[in-house]
């Protein structure tokens, strides 16, 4: 496929063109903060603030999804005639006499919702895409699991057009994590900024459609620009700290499971969960349902597994009821849990986690820590038992009322 | 990364019965219930209840089919659903049975079900008892209240299957005589010769001819031998964990030490990130663990 060049002064005709076949969704700063939004005619892209304030995973992973709706009716057995599996289930045990008289009985209606517009997410970054990859792995049925239908339908109709990073900040690790400031996984065409516009390379046929539909804006790249544009990649892969080698952490946590370390790890963690809703591939979620008189829907919602409501039971029993386990059970999940599954990391190295934190929790320290081996003097006295609930000095755990 | 060697599932693979994904609506959208009407409610206990339900859609009744120790997710349009246990038998094919104890929201909801009235099920999930492989061992169930139903199935087809079996024991405790789920089968059990059937209660009482005593503490002293047995245990997580020690006191292997487990669930399809304990999701990689897979795991029963 031809390398373009996408000058400047021609990327909102390129996104208009784009706008007229889908939505398309990019970096907007509003007060300040850059976050994805529906883009407009007229509205500009922010490209030269790394990064966005949370990933665009909501436009695939919705943040708040229905995916049921119902509805219960009252039905007099007149009514529902010949609907036999209505009748076998007609409950009415009260005398005959009485049946005759036609009680009405209760049906529900199950409408299961699935709207997937077609969309173009532009401006995010080659570690937002990874993110996506990542969650493709576990919504797409990979390792023996269930196929989703909700988000595989929006994530099909979606393109990813994807901007090199130029200035990588000192909280990005992606390298140390197998991407790159100009990563592939899961761009669809990335887009490298030189002197005076984009070098634009399509990499998947889906971005290949993307630059076709929008080709009026482009033109094809010079030998120069691709070779500025290759020095631009070059220069800022340079440009990243690599805090940690791969090798190794996914044993070392196993290994470290009980170790006592995660409770000094974990001690400054306030439980608000800012992590796992700017990271570009945490997925967890809950269920729940919402009746108003007789109709309803159900719906999944992102979910934190820093509060103790997710695993807490009915009975009051918490599997994770210290702090430091359900810590110990995120980083876990990333960098040991995620990988038997699905042979990868379930980070990208975007730094989000690192640049949001309020206690200033920095995940490379805790690879680092935890993923290495334990201390000589520690490795004898945290072996044997699995960290048993209790035994920690409880930091203050405020259960949310 | 990806290229692993590994086998890439495709959605088709998935949608016609691959691995975990089942046939019917959970092939399609997994997250769609069957609609299914409350035929019968029985009630076991004060706080414990057993719902038979017939799906609305008689072809998705005729072909229902589960393994015993599969779970299911039951609950009401407009109130949620949980997982539960299939207590049904795996042979009864004219409906579906979950017993549900009466503790939180969804729970106590499913308690003011009355017969007719509609609800939601998505079946089976998870995996099941090996049964097939155990034919010619001796089964050691232990188990306790509620504990009861999670096993139920598996008794039931181990009792229809007798023959294949080398013997079947219970050991089934409660609080107190009036805590007994399935009495009216119980009683049934009792009568029967082929199996070994000791009950026991928490504290004595007036009347009460059998055992008494905590599980474990009864367990060690019916002193089962480990030799060609399998020992399942299934009750309150306190109960399970002492029951646990208690089979490696009196011998018996990790590998032949089995439990069920319970988390709180949400998708359970293996999606949500719910009902993890370490790498292992309860939903799909359970509910039913040996002892030597548990003790892979991260203390987080």
């Amino acid at each position: 496929m031809a390398i373009r060049f996408l000058k400047q002064d021609q990327l909102p005709a390129f996104l208009g063109q784009l706008a007229e076949k889908a939505r398309v969704v990019a970096p907007v700063k509003t007060d300040g903060v850059v976050q994805f939004q529906p883009w407009v005619s007229g509205q500009d892209v922010e490209l030269d603030v790394l990064l966005a304030k949370q990933s665009p995973k909501e436009y695939v992973f919705l943040q708040t999804e229905t995916y049921l709706k119902f509805g219960y009716e009252m039905v007099k057995p007149e009514a529902a005639g010949g609907d036999t599996a209505a009748e076998e289930a007609d409950p009415v045990s009260v005398d005959d006499a009485a049946v005759e008289v036609a009680i009405p009985y209760e049906t529900v209606t199950v409408e299961p919702q699935n709207e997937a517009p077609a969309q173009v997410i532009f401006g995010l970054r080659p570690c937002d895409a990874r993110g996506f990859v990542q969650m493709d792995q576990v919504f797409g049925g990979y390792g023996g699991f269930y196929y989703d239908p909700l988000y595989n339908a929006r994530r099909e109709a979606t393109t990813l057009l994807a901007v090199t990073c130029r200035e990588p900040r000192s909280t990005c690790f992606c390298t140390a994590i197998g991407g790159g400031p100009a990563g592939e996984e899961g761009v669809d065409a990335l887009f490298t900024q030189v002197d005076g516009g984009f070098v634009v390379e399509a990499l998947t046929e889906k971005g290949e459609a993307a630059l076709a539909a929008a080709g009026a804006a482009l033109t094809d790249a010079t030998d120069a620009q691709i070779a500025a544009a290759g020095e631009v990649k070059t220069a800022a892969g340079a440009k990243i700290d690599v805090p940690f080698a791969l090798e190794g952490i996914r044993d070392n946590l196993h290994d470290n499971i009980a170790d006592d370390r995660w409770h000094d790890q974990a001690m400054r963690c306030i439980s608000c969960g800012t992590c796992t809703y700017v990271c570009p591939s945490c997925y967890c979620f809950s269920i729940n349902d919402e009746l108003v008189e007789s109709t309803g829907e159900r719906y999944r919602v992102w979910d934190n597994c820093f509060n103790p409501l997710y695993t807490e039971e009915t009975s009051g029993h918490n599997p994770r009821a210290q702090k430091s386990n359900r810590f110990r059970n995120r980083f876990s999940h990333k960098f040991w849990y995620y990988p038997d599954k699905y042979d990868s990391l379930l980070c990208s190295g975007c730094g989000r986690c690192i640049m949001n934190c309020p206690t200033r929790i920095d995940i490379r320290e805790i690879v680092r820590v935890m993923g290495a081996p334990a201390p000589a003097v520690a490795a004898g006295a945290a072996s044997e038992a699995p960290a048993a609930t209790g035994d920690a000095p409880a930091v203050a755990e405020g259960k949310e009322a | 990364m990806a290229d692993n060697g590994k086998r890439v599932y495709t959605p088709a693979d998935l949608v016609v019965g691959a691995s975990t994904a089942r046939a019917g609506k959970l092939g399609g959208n997994p997250y769609l219930p069957e609609v299914a009407t409350v035929i019968d409610i029985i009630e076991e206990t004060p706080t414990i209840k057993t719902f038979r339900m017939k799906f609305d859609d008689p072809e998705v009744q005729k072909n229902f089919t589960f393994l015993p120790g599969q779970v299911g997710q039951f609950g009401i349009f407009g109130v949620g659903e949980s997982t539960f246990a299939i207590s049904s038998k795996p042979s009864e094919k004219e409906f579906i049975q979950f017993s549900v104890m009466k503790a939180g929201e969804v729970t106590k909801a499913l308690h003011n079900l009355s017969v007719g009235d509609k609800v939601g099920i998505r079946a089976p999930m998870g995996n099941g008892f090996p049964v097939e492989a155990w034919k010619g061992k001796h089964i050691l169930y232990v188990l306790g209240g509620i504990g009861s139903a999670a096993l139920k199935a598996t008794m039931e087809y181990t009792l229809e299957h007798r023959a294949d079996y080398a013997g079947i024991t219970i050991l089934y405790g409660a609080t107190h005589p009036t805590n007994f789920t399935y009495w009216y089968d119980v009683q049934e059990w009792q009568e029967r010769s082929d199996i070994e059937l000791v009950l026991t209660i928490d504290r004595d009482c007036d009347g009460w001819q059998c055992d008494v005593g905590l599980v474990p503490t009864v367990l060690e002293r019916m002193a089962p031998k480990p030799e060609n047995t399998i020992a399942i245990t299934c009750g309150p997580p306190i109960m399970i964990k002492f029951a646990l020690i208690s089979f490696e006191k009196l011998g018996f292997t990790p590998e032949q030490t089995y439990t069920t487990l319970e988390k709180r669930m949400k998708c359970g399809i293996g999606i949500c990130g719910r009902c993890n304990v370490g790498p292992k999701y309860v939903c799909v990689d359970g509910p039913v663990f040996s002892l030597a897979e548990l003790k892979e795991l991260p203390d987080e029963l």
